[in-house]
């Protein structure tokens, strides 16, 4: 999940959650804080009832009666007062029943007892529980909608601040990471962003990338210009072995000798020729611009392998499910890498043995060529390195260095197509190159 | 025929020369660009090989002016640097040919011969060969008034060992000049061995092919 969702997600849950406490805990909020709040007016109420008594006297109230007794009339509230018993009751208050007029109501009572010209009295003020909460609902309600109204709006803004927050890393991710290649090539410009972290994360990257792509250049120029440098003396010990060959007073013992001579030179030779053609091909020295139809190529190269098949008796099978046209190719790799692969379909098949050459469009609208062999095959724990440069895998019969598939892998590479091996040791293997659909030519065109 | 080889590595250019003069050139050799303007001055030549990285102009550039000072020469571009462009560039600028190094000599005179062949027009395309005649520009060979069939890398094989006639050639020389970059890293490629075999059989229903040997350990050779 990304990180952006992430935050969003969190952002709005806690929120929610927030809503949902408040929801819950607001009923009891709400009644706890009515009924302190009762609780104090009545107290407050007794304090000027007592302070009335003490100014008026008991009997203005008593009136010739044994108690005193009011209340309004929808007996929402009521005082009693009336002679104290024999037993001592505390000053509490409660919620109980009372019974005013033939109606049993609830109310919250306070329960107060005090001596007035030494007698003792108790006074009762009350009030109704419904009285009492009659305000809690509406409250409820209120506190409610401006809490949902606080949070969308903090929500809101939250969400929109993260977002943009966060757009220098999407930005940082998008093109910096995202389809970017080894050895990453082009330099891009440095994200705008006052965040300390992104700059540092982005400056990192850029520096990164940018080691990455001078030690790529750095061992690119040293091929090249090591190959180049060479190829001069190699030509020179050529010409020279030539020569010598050419002199007519040599016995068949010393041509033999000057023929080991030119074998190494000639293996030599053949080394510096393939890292050549790497160096070139990692330099961008071939252009990408024609059209080739595969099955005519890969024709072209039976046709070239010709003898080295029948030289071992290596009988071939080509199918191909469609005349498809390949582009933004360069014609002479294309053919390099395909001769590669089949030229050690034979070297590493045993004798009589089958090569089968299969080329159709994928499902997935790719292009697959499969070179399969029946030969040697590759030992699992090497599938990895055959690509490698001078890793020469298999009971090679001849010497081979471990170039031809490097050469693979780099126009492979520079095509932008895949390379794919099974293997089976003893068995035989199967390369497959994958040409992404954008190097196919549509059936319109 | 004289040739002028442009070339700054001393001991290339000997070899260069020691190995045409074999083949009845008459060879001058010139270690820098200046020193080549001067022969060129001085001198006309049939052939003119200038090797691309001389030391005080870039060997194109002598090629262009070459072109004014001995416009009938004709150029091989001679190079290590093996860029791309350079074969296309060295083309445009009127070389005949390019011979990316490491050359073989026997490639070198081949091409020089082709070259030749090419400029001379029909006067010696049609070589004798045993009781075989060969027609090096339509690329025919015949026994009597027959023509036999060869396949293309057959006759490729066929007329270079008839270039270089009288000189042991080794399978790689052979497999070298009929596969070029795609010859095979091992060089006793046995490949060569069925492509001599075909030509052996293909001329032998006609008569005899004695004059292609074999020589044991090495390659083969046209004796004539």
């Amino acid at each position: 999940m990304k990180l952006l969702s992430k935050l969003t997600l969190y952002i709005t849950l806690s929120k929610l959650a927030i809503v949902l406490l408040f929801i819950l805990l607001l009923p009891r909020l709400i009644n706890d804080v009515a009924f302190q709040y009762t609780n104090y007016t009545l107290q407050e109420q007794k304090k000027e009832v007592l302070y009335e008594i003490n100014k008026n006297g008991i009997d203005y109230y008593f009136q010739g009666d044994s108690s005193y007794g009011s209340y309004t009339l929808l007996k929402e509230e009521y005082i009693s007062l009336e002679p104290a018993g024999r037993g001592i009751t505390r000053d509490t208050i409660e919620t109980s029943r009372r019974i005013v007029e033939n109606d049993t109501l609830t109310y919250r009572v306070l329960i107060h007892e005090f001596e007035f010209r030494n007698k003792k009295y108790m006074l009762e003020i009350g009030k109704t529980i419904a009285a009492i909460n009659q305000y809690n609902q509406p409250l409820q309600r209120v506190a409610l909608y401006v809490l949902i109204a606080l949070i969308a709006l903090t929500l809101f803004i939250d969400l929109v601040y993260t977002r943009l927050l966060l757009r220098p890393l999407g930005i940082i991710i998008n093109t910096r990471l995202v389809n970017r290649r080894f050895p990453f090539k082009e330099h891009l410009p440095l994200i705008k962003t006052t965040t300390k972290d992104f700059k540092y994360l982005d400056n990192s990257l850029i520096d990164l990338m940018n080691k990455i792509h001078e030690a790529f250049d750095k061992e690119r120029e040293f091929t090249s210009n090591a190959s180049h440098e060479m190829m001069t003396p190699i030509s020179i010990l050529q010409n020279k072995i030539e020569n010598l060959m050419l002199d007519n007073d040599l016995n068949e013992e010393l041509q033999e000798k000057i023929m080991g001579i030119m074998k190494t030179l000639n293996r030599l030779k053949s080394i510096v020729r393939s890292l050549l053609m790497i160096s070139r091909i990692e330099n961008d020295q071939y252009v990408k611009s024609e059209r080739v139809n595969i099955k005519k190529l890969v024709e072209e190269v039976m046709n070239e392998l010709e003898d080295r098949l029948e030289a071992r008796g290596i009988r071939f099978r080509l199918s191909f499910s469609n005349d498809h046209i390949l582009q933004h190719l360069n014609r002479d790799l294309l053919f390099q890498l395909i001769f590669n692969l089949v030229n050690n379909s034979i070297r590493y098949n045993k004798e009589n043995g089958e090569i089968s050459i299969t080329g159709y469009l994928d499902p997935d609208k790719s292009y697959r060529l499969l070179i399969a062999d029946t030969g040697v095959g590759i030992a699992s724990k090497d599938l990895d390195t055959i690509f490698d440069r001078f890793k020469k895998s298999g009971p090679a019969e001849g010497e081979g260095y471990g170039l031809g598939l490097a050469i693979v892998k780099s126009i492979a590479q520079y095509h932008g197509m895949r390379i794919e091996v099974k293997s089976e040791y003893g068995k035989g293997s199967v390369f497959s190159i994958i040409f992404p659909k954008e190097l196919i030519v549509k059936k319109t065109e | 025929m004289k040739v002028l080889i442009i070339e700054d590595e001393r001991s290339m250019a000997l070899e260069m020369s020691s190995f045409l003069k074999k083949a009845s050139y008459l060879c001058d050799l010139a270690y820098s660009a200046k020193q080549a303007r001067h022969m060129m001055e001085e001198n006309p030549y049939n052939f003119i090989l200038i090797d691309l990285g001389l030391p005080d102009l870039d060997g194109l550039q002598v090629l262009k002016e070459a072109k004014i000072i001995c416009p009938d020469a004709s150029y091989i571009i001679l190079t290590a640097r093996g860029d791309l462009e350079d074969r296309i560039k060295g083309l445009d600028l009127g070389a005949d040919d390019y011979l990316p190094k490491p050359f073989s000599l026997l490639e070198l005179q081949s091409r020089m011969q082709a070259i030749s062949r090419r400029k001379s027009g029909l006067n010696d395309s049609v070589v004798p060969i045993g009781d075989f005649t060969i027609d090096l520009i339509k690329r025919l060979v015949f026994y009597e008034k027959n023509e036999i069939e060869l396949s293309r890398k057959e006759f490729d094989l066929l007329s270079y060992m008839l270039l270089h006639k009288n000189r042991p050639l080794t399978r790689m020389q052979l497999s070298e000049h009929i596969w070029g970059n795609f010859s095979d890293d091992d060089g006793d490629s046995n490949f060569i061995d069925v492509h001599i075999k075909n030509i052996r059989k293909k001329l032998a229903f006609h008569a005899s092919v004695e004059w292609l040997q074999t020589i044991r350990g090495i390659g083969y050779k046209i004796k004539i």
